[in-house]
C-alpha cells in the first residue's frame, strides 16, 4: 500500500515534469521556460563550450539556418527528457547567433520563423491551452472569444478578412476560430522576440563558438539585401489613383489601410523592392520602419507566402480611392492603365 | 463684435466649465474675436488658471486635444510627448448628405439619430458602459461622443480607423454575411440567401435590419411602400413594384427563419440597407477624423463662437429630449434691438420667432444667436 503510493506520487511527479518540459520544448519563449532556464543555472560558457550542451548548440545554429533559409523551424522528434532539454537550451543558442549576426533583417526572419513554428503547434493545442498561452502576452480571452482591443492589437487588418468589421463582435468580444486564434498569438509571439532581440547584446564569447556560422550568415544577407533592380519603374505612368496615394502618403496625411495595400501591391506588381516602397511611406506621420516594413513584406509575400495582387478597379472605387481619369474609362485594373499608358508613350 | 465679446465676458465670469479628465496634460488652443488665426500649444497647470483665461480673454472658440501629453505646451508634436488619447466620434451635420438641406433645427434632429446608431455599436458590439462615454452637444451642428475607457486610450491611429471603419461600415465585405446558397433543382439551382438575426456584429445586424425592413414595408401600404423602397439608392419602379408583390405572408415567414430565395433583388437592397443602418461619419475617405490620435475638441462649457451656444454634456439616458435650443442656450429673456439682413425663422426657447428683415427687438439670446451667424448686426 504505502509502496504504491510511493510510486503513484513518484509517477505523478515524473508526469507532471515531462509535460512541463514538453511544453517548454515547444515554446521555448514563455515565461516558465526562461524561469527554468535560470533555476538550471547553467552559466553562459558552459552553455556555449561544454560538450554536453553540443546538441543544444547544434540544434540551436540549425534553428538560425532554417529560419533564413526556409522561412520556418522544423520540428525534431522528442522523445526523452534529455531530448527536450536540449531542445529548450536550443533556444538562446539561437537568439545568441542572431544577435551577433548584427543583422535587423536576420532579427526579423528569426522572430518570424519562430513564431511560425509556435502556430504551427499552437493550432492543434486545445482551447484552455491557447488561453493559456494568450495570458502570457495579456490577451484577453473568454473561451473562444477574444477581447477587440487584443485582437486590434495583433490582427492583420489589411486584409480584408481580418478586418473588424467583417469580424463577429458582440459585447466587445469576437469570436473565432481556433487557428485564427493560433494566427493572432504567433502575430504577438513574433513582437514579443523581435523586440527582446532588438534590446539584447550577445555574450564576447559567441564568436569563438559560432564564428564561422556568423560569418556565414552575414554573407547570405548581404548578397540578399544587394539582389538588382529589374526594371526601372517609371511614375509617370501611374493611375490617378496610386498617384493620389503617393501623395498623401508623402504629405502627411493618414492614409487608411486599403489605401496603403493598394499602393505596396501595385509599386510590387511593378517589381519595386521594399526599400524603394517604404522609403515612400517614410514621411507619413505614424511612419513605424518595424511595422512598416513587416507589412510591406507581409502584403508582398516575402514572409507569408501569399503575394498579393493590386485590387481591381471596383473596389478601389468602393473604397473611396478612386479619381478617374480619361484612361481610366478604358481600363479595369490599375496595372492596365501603368500597361497601356507606357505602351502609348 | 463687441456686444458677442461683451456677452461672451458676461458668461465666462460665471460659467460652469467642465475639465477634460487628465486636465493638466492636455494642450489647449483658442480663436479669438476678430482674429483668424488660433493660438495654440497652451496648457494650464490649475482649474483657476484656465477659468482665469476664459474670463479675460473671452475666446471666440476653446478647444482642447483628444491627445493628452508629458508636455502639452511643447511647440512641436514630438517634443510634446504623446501618451494617449481618448476615442473622439465627431458627428455633424457636414457629414450627413441629407441632412445639409435642412433648417437648423431639422439638421440637428438628424445628427441625434446618428449618435442613437452610435451609441447602439458602442453599446452592443463593443461592451462599452455607459460611465466610459460622455456625449455633448458641440454648440454647432453635430454632437460629439468621448471614450475613454482605458484600453482605448492607448490605441493607435490604425486600430482606430478600424473602429471607425466598423461603425461606418468601410470594408465591410457583403459575400460573407449575406452568404448565398445554391440549392440543385429540377433543371438549374435556386440561390437562396441564408441570414440569422441572433448572430453578433454585421452579420446580425444586416439580418435584423433587413427582416425588420421587409416586415415594414409588407405593412405599408402599395403606394407608400414602392416610394419607400424607391428612397434606396439603386432601386427603381420596376424593382420595387416586384419586391413589394412578392412579400406574400409565407414569404415573410421564410424571411424571418433567415431564408431568402430568389435573391437577385434582395441582393440589391443589401448594399443601400448598409449605408442606412451604419453611422455617417465623414463625407470624404481621406478626411483625417476619429482615427486621429491628436486633434482638438471643444472645450465643454465653453460657447460657440458662431453660435453663442454652450458646448453641453448631454446624459446618455436623455439624448432623446435633449433640445439644443434650449438645452443649450446660456443667455436671457432681455430684449435687444438688432438689424436683421433677411427673413428668419427658428424656434428657440420653446417659442416660434419669424424675424423681418430691419430693426427688431429679440430676446438676448435670439440675439447672440443671430449676430453670432452672421444673420444680424446690432
Amino acid at each position: 500500500m504505502y509502496y504504491k503510493f510511493i510510486a503513484l506520487m513518484f509517477f505523478k511527479w515524473f508526469y507532471f515534469n515531462f509535460v512541463e518540459l514538453s511544453v517548454m520544448a515547444k515554446y521555448p519563449f514563455i515565461s516558465s521556460a526562461r524561469e527554468w532556464v535560470k533555476k538550471e543555472g547553467v552559466r553562459v560558457e558552459e552553455i556555449l563550450f561544454d560538450e554536453i550542451y553540443e546538441r543544444a548548440r547544434g540544434r540551436g545554429a540549425e534553428r538560425v539556418m532554417q529560419a533564413l533559409e526556409r522561412g520556418l523551424i522544423k520540428d525534431v522528434p522528442l522523445l526523452e527528457e534529455a531530448d527536450f532539454i536540449m531542445e529548450i537550451f536550443s533556444y538562446p543558442v539561437a537568439r545568441m547567433i542572431v544577435v551577433a549576426s548584427g543583422s535587423d533583417y536576420v532579427i526579423r526572419r528569426y522572430s518570424l520563423a519562430e513564431s511560425k513554428r509556435a502556430y504551427e503547434n499552437l493550432k492543434n493545442e486545445n482551447i484552455e491551452f491557447i488561453e493559456r498561452m494568450a495570458a502570457e502576452f495579456g490577451i484577453r480571452m473568454n473561451g473562444n472569444r477574444m477581447y477587440f482591443v487584443d485582437y486590434l492589437r495583433y490582427a492583420p487588418t489589411w486584409d480584408i478578412k481580418w478586418k473588424l468589421v467583417n469580424r463577429e463582435l458582440r459585447k466587445g468580444e469576437i469570436i473565432l476560430e481556433k487557428h485564427e486564434l493560433a494566427r493572432l498569438l504567433q502575430e504577438a509571439i513574433r513582437k514579443k522576440i523581435y523586440s527582446e532581440l532588438l534590446y539584447m547584446y550577445p555574450p564576447p564569447e559567441i564568436k569563438k563558438a559560432f564564428g564561422d556560422i556568423i560569418e556565414k550568415i552575414k554573407a547570405k544577407v548581404s548578397f540578399k539585401e544587394e539582389k538588382e533592380r529589374i526594371d526601372e519603374v517609371d511614375a509617370r505612368f501611374f493611375p490617378p489613383c496610386i498617384k493620389n496615394l503617393i501623395s498623401a502618403t508623402k504629405s502627411g496625411v493618414n492614409v487608411p489601410h486599403v489605401g496603403r495595400f493598394t499602393l505596396v501591391t501595385f509599386l510590387n506588381a511593378l517589381g519595386m523592392s521594399i526599400d524603394e516602397i517604404l522609403k515612400i511611406f517614410s514621411s507619413s506621420p505614424d511612419f513605424n520602419p518595424e511595422k512598416t516594413r513587416y507589412q510591406i513584406e507581409h502584403i508582398t509575400g516575402k514572409i507569408s507566402g501569399t503575394d498579393y495582387t493590386p485590387p481591381k478597379c471596383d473596389t478601389i472605387r468602393t473604397w473611396g480611392l478612386c479619381f478617374p481619369d480619361e484612361i481610366c474609362k478604358r481600363i479595369r485594373h490599375p496595372l492596365s492603365y501603368y500597361r497601356l499608358k507606357r505602351r502609348r508613350k | 463684435m463687441n456686444f458677442l465679446k461683451k456677452k461672451f465676458t458676461e458668461y465666462y465670469s460665471k460659467a460652469d466649465i467642465e475639465f477634460p479628465p487628465r486636465f493638466d496634460r492636455r494642450e489647449y488652443a483658442f480663436i479669438f474675436f476678430g482674429e483668424g488665426g488660433m493660438h495654440r500649444h497652451i496648457s494650464f497647470l490649475s482649474r483657476d488658471a484656465l477659468i482665469s483665461y476664459l474670463k479675460k480673454n473671452s475666446p471666440a472658440h476653446s478647444y482642447y486635444s483628444s491627445a493628452y501629453y508629458r508636455h502639452p505646451d511643447a511647440a512641436t508634436m514630438r517634443e510634446k510627448e504623446w501618451m494617449g488619447a481618448d476615442l473622439i466620434f465627431d458627428l455633424d451635420a457636414d457629414h450627413i448628405p441629407d441632412a445639409i438641406k435642412l433648417p437648423y433645427e431639422k439638421m440637428l434632429v438628424m445628427v441625434k439619430k446618428e449618435m442613437e446608431k452610435l451609441l447602439s455599436f458602442l453599446m452592443d458590439d463593443f461592451g462599452f458602459d455607459k460611465k466610459d462615454m460622455r456625449i455633448y452637444f458641440s454648440g454647432g451642428r453635430g454632437y460629439h461622443c468621448h471614450v475613454s475607457h482605458p484600453d482605448v486610450i492607448s490605441l493607435g491611429s490604425q486600430e482606430r480607423r478600424e473602429i471607425v471603419d466598423y461603425v461606418t461600415a468601410r470594408g465591410l465585405n457583403i459575400k460573407g454575411i449575406v452568404k448565398e446558397k445554391s440549392i440543385p433543382k429540377e433543371y438549374f439551382a435556386d440561390k437562396t440567401i441564408e441570414i440569422d438575426p441572433r448572430k453578433g456584429g454585421w452579420s446580425g445586424r444586416m439580418a435584423r435590419g433587413i427582416i425588420d425592413f421587409l416586415k415594414e414595408i409588407k405593412n405599408m401600404e402599395k403606394e407608400k411602400a414602392i416610394k419607400k423602397l424607391m428612397e434606396l439608392e439603386g432601386i427603381g419602379e420596376k424593382t420595387a413594384s416586384s419586391l413589394y408583390a412578392s412579400l406574400s405572408d409565407e414569404r415573410i415567414k421564410r424571411i424571418e427563419d433567415g431564408k431568402i430565395d430568389q435573391s437577385r433583388e434582395f441582393k440589391r437592397i443589401a448594399i443601400p440597407l448598409i449605408k442606412k443602418l451604419s453611422v455617417s461619419l465623414h463625407s470624404s475617405a481621406d478626411e483625417p477624423v476619429t482615427g486621429d490620435i491628436k486633434r482638438l475638441i471643444r472645450l465643454p462649457g465653453s460657447l460657440h463662437g458662431k453660435t453663442g451656444l454652450r458646448v453641453t454634456k448631454v446624459e446618455i439616458n436623455e439624448l432623446q429630449e435633449f433640445n439644443p435650443l434650449r438645452d443649450a442656450v446660456v443667455f436671457g429673456e432681455e430684449k435687444v434691438r438688432v438689424m436683421i439682413k433677411k427673413p428668419f425663422s427658428i424656434e428657440m426657447m420653446e417659442n416660434r420667432f419669424r424675424v423681418n428683415e430691419g430693426v427688431n427687438e429679440v430676446p438676448e439670446y435670439l440675439a447672440v444667436f443671430l449676430m453670432a451667424r452672421g444673420l444680424a448686426t446690432i
